[in-house]
């Protein structure tokens, strides 16, 4: 089995031709804006040796996204063009199998100031790719790797992956504001529809008019609502604290769920503390509130903590940061 | 009679076309297009992703179009800029993987040039000089093309927004849906083009001795805000048809002027704005009263495709230009018209 294995995940475009285990030729450059021109060339070079091809594996990431793209269209299309078949493996598991202690995380650069991480236990990965900064990692106290994955790994993965879609774990950074929906400062004429809403979406202890009004208007609080024809859809609100902001509440209607609003109520309350100038945010989230976990996760919330009985006996609340 | 596979993702389009000298075999195009369309502009990232999600497919079937497979291609073309950077790698990156295992040239080309080559599909012999209209959501310019690949002048291009773009922005203001282009063009259609008067950019005799060749839109489409913000009742058709006349006889009036100058009797106009049909049409009329000779691409050629890059990658085989090197330069601005070293 003829293999050429390639990895533009990190900073190093690698790659390998790897015959049967082993390794007939390799190359790697590091430039972490030039996977798409350097590649090529790195391949040109073999090019004695590449015939009798079998397969052709690649990285899929997580890895900054246009270098990583670079790697996957041209392994790709090379292996249309040769007849043969393409394999896409997970690069963080391919730099994994570089350590060997019982427990450690494995991390590669993100760019604005964050990480791609997974974490390992006993050779297997125990958790999904996911992406945050690398110092909410330091509280875990393992060993943290970083490096570049080698190629000879990717080889030896692909005959046991088969991954067919970058593993982008971020989403493109635009989004589409929902359609319909305006966004506006909180008006004392929103208590009544707040407190109906506060009864029908939390069960266990919802604001009454009197503690929203009072909440709202206390200094250094920052509301507000999603209007969909001409009614309160959602809302939410943040506050300062020391250096830290708080998300104090974020709620949508249930029939108003599934359009985006409560992204786009964290998004603006995430602006604001980046306005303010808070260097982290902290929320609350309920365990076993399985669809606002991932919302926060998207915006690069992770759990630090969790408070046994916060909403009343039985209920968990789940402690999540986000640094900036 | 080479055959070449050209690869175009410079934008929103993942293109693929096949010709064979220059005869036009395939034209296949998958766009991202209605994933931009809410946000009422291109995201680079979601164009990217949709491009490599793509390209495999629209490949196979360019091929299947065509009726060839990929060892029977003799050289490959791909857009290597202008345009956004991590689109154009997802092109550059799949073109030399097909370039390298097949052990073929490639040539990583301009894609103004692009634009201006797709002429010259289905026309025989020498190719003349020509001035060119090119127009698109991200370009304005005219050229003066003696040889599209190695002797083209630039003679005037956009200080400010380039003309897609004003029809985009003004189409946002009407609320229309984007692309800003065709929805103006549907909309004008019931509209009197004479209804105001709104302003032609650097046409004052002032700008002209600055600005002979030059555009300016943004005037424009402030000017077409400002007439929105004043006028309540304001009609649509009326305003798309008068926004679109300033643009179209701007666009004639300096381009004509240019192949009067020049003694240059053929006018090429190309790129997405060359789609809009008012422009088709008085384009028509003018060049005809002035005996220039008008060549405008079939709509389908006009957008973004990969057949231009094909054609342009057979011009340069049939000239006898050098192939670009393996990893060639990839890069948002491309200087020259002729192909990467």
């Amino acid at each position: 089995m003829k293999i050429l294995a390639i990895d533009t995940s990190t900073d190093c475009t690698s790659i390998a031709l790897i015959s049967d285990g082993k390794v007939l030729q390799s190359a790697r450059h590091q430039d972490p804006l030039a996977h798409g021109e350097t590649l090529p060339k790195l391949v040109a070079n073999l090019k004695s040796e590449l015939h009798d091809l079998d397969l052709v594996a690649v990285g899929m990431g997580p890895g900054p996204f246009t270098g990583l793209r670079s790697g996957i269209a041209f392994a790709q299309s090379f292996a249309l063009a040769k007849g043969i078949p393409w394999v896409g493996v997970n690069s963080l598991d391919a730099l994994a199998k570089q350590f060997a202690e019982p427990e450690f995380i494995v991390q590669v650069d993100a760019r604005r100031k964050e990480v791609f991480y997974s974490r390992y236990k006993d050779g297997k990965a125990i958790s999904a790719p996911a992406v945050c900064q690398l110092k909410q990692l330091e509280p875990l106290n393992l060993p943290i790797h970083i490096g570049f994955p080698d190629p000879i790994h990717i080889a030896e993965l692909a005959l046991h992956q088969n991954i067919n879609e970058p593993i982008y774990v971020r989403r493109p950074d635009a989004f589409p504001a929902p359609k319909g929906v305006k966004f506006r400062p909180i008006s004392q004429l929103d208590l009544v529809e707040i407190a109906a809403l506060e009864i029908e979406i939390f069960e266990v202890d919802p604001w009454s008019i009197e503690q929203i009004k009072s909440e709202y208007a206390a200094p250094g609080r920052f509301y507000l609502v999603a209007e969909v024809a001409g009614k309160v859809a959602g809302y939410a609100g943040i506050v300062k604290r020391g250096e830290s902001g708080d998300v104090l509440t974020l709620a949508v209607a249930p029939q108003a769920r599934r359009k985006g609003i409560g992204r786009e109520l964290l998004r603006r309350l995430i602006d604001w503390a980046r306005t303010n100038k808070c260097e982290a945010l902290m929320l609350e989230v309920r365990v076993g509130n399985e669809e606002a976990a991932p919302l926060y996760q998207s915006f690069g919330f992770i759990e630090i903590s969790r408070r046994t009985n916060y909403y009343g006996a039985g209920l968990d609340a789940i402690v999540m940061r986000k640094d900036f | 009679m080479p055959l070449i596979l050209g690869i175009e993702t410079s934008c929103d389009e993942t293109a693929v076309g096949i010709v064979r000298d220059r005869t036009l075999l395939a034209n296949v195009i998958s766009s991202s297009v209605d994933e931009h369309a809410r946000f009422g502009g291109v995201v680079p990232e979601i164009a990217s992703r949709a491009h490599l999600e793509a390209m495999p497919h629209v490949i196979q079937r360019a091929l299947d179009e065509a009726k060839v497979t990929l060892k029977e291609i003799d050289g490959f073309a791909v857009t290597a800029g202008p345009g956004l950077i991590g689109a154009l790698l997802v092109g550059t990156s799949a073109a030399s993987g097909l370039a390298l295992a097949l052990d073929k040239p490639i040539y990583g080309v301009n894609h103004l040039s692009a634009h201006i080559a797709v002429d010259a599909l289905n026309r025989k012999g020498e190719i003349p000089p020509a001035i060119a209209l090119l127009v698109s959501g991200g370009h304005s310019s005219i050229l003066q093309v003696n040889d599209l690949t190695n002797d083209v002048k630039i003679l005037g291009s956009t200080i400010d927004d380039a003309a897609g773009e004003a029809f985009d922005k003004v189409a946002r203001i009407m609320d229309l849906p984007f692309p800003g282009g065709p929805s103006i063009d549907r909309e004008a259609k019931s509209g009197d083009k004479f209804a105001i008067e709104f302003p032609r950019g650097l046409s004052s005799t002032k700008d002209l001795e600055d600005h002979k060749f030059d555009f300016s839109f943004s005037g424009l489409k402030t000017a077409v805000a400002r007439y929105l913000a004043q006028t309540p009742n304001y009609l649509r058709a009326d305003v798309s048809a008068s926004f679109q006349e300033a643009i179209v006889d701007v666009l004639l009036n300096k381009a004509l002027k240019a192949a009067q100058e020049s003694g240059i009797d053929n006018l090429i106009i190309a790129g997405g704005v060359a789609a809009n049909s008012r422009l088709r049409e008085a384009a028509t009329e003018r060049c005809e009263k002035l005996g220039v000779a008008l060549h405008i691409p079939t709509p389908a050629l006009c957008t973004d495709n990969g057949a231009m890059v094909a054609a342009l990658g057979s011009l340069a085989v049939e000239k006898g230009l050098e192939p670009s090197q393996i990893g060639f330069e990839v890069s948002p601005q491309f200087e020259g018209f002729a192909p990467r070293r």
